[in-house]
């Protein structure tokens, strides 16, 4: 009996110190922060405050957190819009061709994301490749303003994301059954009348499983926004950054980043109700 | 698995041994695009001993990074005019013994004395930089001599500024007519209301290498620091460096050691080796910031004297820092 | 007839958005001007010059350590661990059964901050161990939900065998358990491997002094331009992952071909 207890708790041990020391503690912590004022030079004062969140509602930072949610709305929504045609199509595609694919799709994953975002100035800056490559067509005539903006950031955003809302749309996809479909067909239903009542209901949960791993991260990526936005665009993750690094104001920033937590909590609740599972998010 | 673990193994003792050379080493953090590598590397080869070499983009970094780590974990930083005085409050830095600083003759007095640390007790003067409108003039031929000229509509999407929330602010506030460290909400909200109106002239907000806009011409038109000015005018001859009318921003950065170094005496010796006139000369050089050096000055001290009575220092403001974040958040 | 051209016309353009940087510093690594703006003559000099970077080596060889550390630790506790949550029934299961998807799903801005936090209220010293500390927490969940996956009904049949011939615990999970599950070990390895290598936002927070790794050498001098003897690495990195990954993918299809 002793030694299956030893055996046990060789198994069971470690995942319990991981979960409360690096999971629980910092969470909880930060938590903690974000109850704390900071002094002027950006040391920590433990008196008790709501200050920090009702910060947040301060007009100025309530517009940033609309315009940031925005940009990863538009980006999922992008994301969305190719995935699903994506998905239609290689599903009548050989099992071979799905799964060489689906790798396919991961080998970009293999470099930095960093140095794939600096892929992308070489491309969009004002005298860069796609912009050459327009004025030489004729097509246009001044060089286009790719990056520097917010288009610039959705573009980074979208490219960086999409894997995460390709790979559960495909998933998604591939197992809605044929013989529905078929069926529905032969009865005279139109392609749109079949997306809506068959492959819709099958797979929102896969939709919504990607859209939660591009929704989310898109209001974080900070260095994104920094490189092809000029940074003239700041997004949430620049805002906390910025309160880490720059403002000295850490009881803030952890009232922020709490308040991300929440909102995913919530998003997560979403995905739940929606018979989603969470060891299939991000389709990894 | 096995064969990973040795990869692993080996590859750390090899690390291990790259290390173990040296005779001691020093914890240096610095301003992004400051010292040349190779300037840290001939140090290394001379005194044997390893840099570790770190680096920042603003005085806000340097203090969070300082104060969120281990007393102990960082010798040498280059902390400007106002964080010094800031360190020196806070009791973050030791005080400096120059007699362990031969090459201490090398500084030009102009430099010294000032009033953030008026016996330089704790900060010696490494570089100065002042803000200057840089003008393309291959497309851009009206006259500019003031902030308020960046306005016109012909310059939309033109122009690159620092992403220094104090120095753009500043210079929002020295184009109505005030100085840089106002904390007065009316004149503040004046300053926002001018950025909020030249933004839309605005292409980028970046510290880090504004004179890349220029190089490439993405944009005409900047507010940068005088060597990312002067390096932008190297390759590109038609640039013009002018001095805003309405005052400018200077900046003095500082050798300064911070409290409880493990390696006081290695950093002395970096302090010294870079204050050697001919190693100064490499730096200013590379990266023409203006020299503090009486030997290896690269501005007549006329001159000098100019920029220092015209400049402004940007200046610690306390909790009304939290006034700039907003406006600051406003903007972007 | 056109129709499916333009069908498949578009599963092409999607991998063209998607490969397009990559080729782009790929091609660039070839070209002599040191701007990466213009191509100007092909040149095969960055590849050597790559090795005369004394500081980008440096930072390779630590975002290798950082890597191979990690994935090594990550995959071990997180195999056991999720082993341990399968079998085994104790109070908090169910607590630590839903935290381990906070790493997965929380902003990796507020994993880096909040490690970042702790960091400094222990007053451990910022640098390599911290980074390495930190990708380990964000690899485990992946590692176990990769394991899991593995674990099946079929492991339990096994293992009940096993247990009536007299088997050791211990000898059921090394001889039994572990060579089924082994698939999704490694492509836990592998997950963990490439968060590690892709991460930036969690070692921007959690690096100090002397731990400059591959992305803070990239982030700090991507505004300034990066030099093509970063171009020249990113393309032998691509080359040899992508050789490694290729080959265990062979040698797992053939493994499971034999069983067959």
């Amino acid at each position: 009996m002793k030694k299956n207890s030893g055996f046990k708790s060789f198994f069971i041990l470690p995942i319990i110190i991981y979960t409360f020391v690096l999971i629980l503690l910092p969470i909880i912590y930060i938590l903690f922060l974000s109850f704390c004022t900071s002094d002027s030079y950006g040391g920590i004062l433990y008196n008790f405050t709501l200050d920090n969140y009702l910060n947040i509602f301060d007009m100025t930072y309530i517009k940033m957190l609309l315009k940031s949610s925005l940009i990863a709305l538009v980006t999922t929504f992008i994301c969305i819009l190719i995935s699903y045609p994506f998905a239609l199509i290689l599903r009548n595609k050989s099992e071979h061709i799905k799964n060489l694919t689906t790798k396919l799709i991961m080998v970009p994953f293999l470099t930095n994301s960093l140095i794939r975002t600096y892929g992308w100035i070489i491309l969009l800056r004002k005298n860069g490749i796609i912009n050459k490559f327009l004025t030489s067509l004729g097509i246009i005539a001044f060089p286009l303003n790719l990056m520097y903006n917010k288009l610039g950031i959705i573009i980074g955003m979208t490219y960086t994301l999409l894997p995460f809302m390709l790979l559960p749309v495909c998933s998604a996809v591939f197992e809605i059954d044929k013989s529905l479909i078929e069926a529905a067909k032969d009865l005279g239903a139109k392609p749109l009348q079949i997306f809506k009542n068959i492959i819709l209901p099958q797979t929102i949960s896969g939709v919504f499983n990607g859209s939660l791993m591009v929704f989310i991260p898109a209001i974080g990526y900070f260095f994104i926004a920094d490189i092809l936005g000029g940074g003239k665009t700041m997004i949430i993750g620049n805002l906390i950054k910025n309160q880490f690094l720059t403002a000295r104001n850490w009881p803030f920033g952890s009232a922020i980043a709490i308040f991300l937590i929440i909102i995913t909590f919530a998003l997560v609740k979403v995905y739940k109700k929606l018979g989603g599972k969470m060891e299939e998010l991000g389709g990894l | 698995m096995k064969k990973l673990i040795i990869l692993f193994i080996s590859i750390f003792l090899l690390c291990g041994c790259t290390n173990k050379s040296y005779d001691g080493e020093i914890n240096v953090l610095n301003w992004t695009s400051y010292i040349p590598y190779e300037i840290i590397r001939d140090f290394e080869k001379e005194y044997n001993i390893k840099v570790n070499y770190g680096t920042y983009s603003s005085n806000e970094e340097l203090l969070a990074k300082i104060s969120s780590s281990k007393e102990g974990t960082y010798d040498l930083i280059f902390p400007s005019d106002y964080m010094v005085e800031l360190m020196i409050d806070r009791n973050m830095l030791d005080e400096i013994d120059i007699s362990k600083i031969p090459n201490y003759s090398n500084i030009n007095s102009l430099f010294l004395k000032q009033s953030f640390d008026i016996d330089n007790k704790y900060s010696l003067p490494f570089l100065a930089a002042t803000t200057v409108i840089t003008i393309n003039r291959e497309t851009i031929k009206d006259s500019i001599v003031s902030y308020n000229d960046l306005f016109s509509s012909k310059y939309e999407n033109d122009i690159v500024l620092l992403d220094d929330q104090r120095i753009v602010i500043g210079m929002a506030l020295q184009a109505n007519g005030y100085s840089m460290n106002e904390i007065e909400n009316d004149k503040l909200d004046k300053a926002k209301e001018w950025l909020l109106k030249l933004n839309k002239n605005v292409k980028a907000f970046d510290s880090d290498s504004p004179k890349t806009f220029l190089i490439t011409k993405e944009v005409d038109l900047g507010v940068m620091w005088n060597a990312e000015a002067i390096i932008a005018k190297e390759q590109n001859d038609n640039i013009e460096i002018v001095y805003p009318t309405d005052g400018f921003a200077i900046s003095l950065d500082n050798y300064t050691i911070v409290k409880g170094a493990k390696n006081k005496d290695n950093a002395y010796k970096f302090i010294n080796y870079l204050l050697r006139s001919d190693v100064s000369k490499k730096i200013t050089d590379e990266y023409p910031y203006i020299n503090t050096g009486l030997y290896s000055k690269n501005v007549s001290d006329e001159e000098l004297s100019n920029i220092l009575y015209n400049g402004s220092y940007v200046k610690n403001i306390g909790m009304n820092i939290a006034a700039y974040d907003r406006i600051w958040a406003e903007i972007k | 007839m056109k129709h499916k051209l333009l069908k498949n016309l578009f599963i092409l353009l999607v991998f063209f958005f998607l490969y397009l940087p990559i080729i782009v510093l790929i091609i660039y690594s070839f070209n002599s001007s040191s701007m990466n703006i213009l191509f100007e003559n092909f040149t095969f000099k960055w590849y050597i010059e790559l090795f005369k970077n004394n500081d980008l080596i440096m930072s390779f060889v630590n975002t290798l350590i950082v890597a191979l550390t990690s994935t090594i630790i990550s995959t071990i506790i997180g195999t056991i661990s999720a082993y341990g949550l399968y079998k085994f029934d104790f109070p908090l299961k169910k607590l630590i059964n839903s935290l381990i998807y906070i790493p997965i799903v929380i902003p990796e801005i507020v994993l880096g901050i909040s490690l970042l936090s702790i960091y400094t209220l222990m007053k451990l010293e910022l640098g390599m161990f911290t980074i390495i500390l930190s990708h380990i927490a964000f690899s485990i969940p992946f590692v176990i939900v990769s394991v899991r996956s593995a674990l099946s009904s079929e492991t339990v049949y096994y293992e009940e065998a096993a247990k009536d011939l007299g088997a050791s615990n211990f000898k059921i999970f090394k001889d039994i358990i572990l060579p089924v599950i082994m698939p999704g070990v490694v492509s836990g390895a592998i997950l963990a491997f490439t968060l590690s290598l892709d991460d930036v936002v969690i070692s921007y927070f959690t690096a100090g002094p002397g731990s400059n790794t591959l992305p803070l050498y990239i982030y700090s001098m991507i505004k300034t331009g990066i030099t093509p003897d970063v171009n020249a690495l990113t393309t032998i990195m691509l080359t040899i992952t992508f050789i490694t990954l290729t080959s265990i993918a062979v040698i797992q299809s053939r493994k499971i071909r034999k069983r067959i």
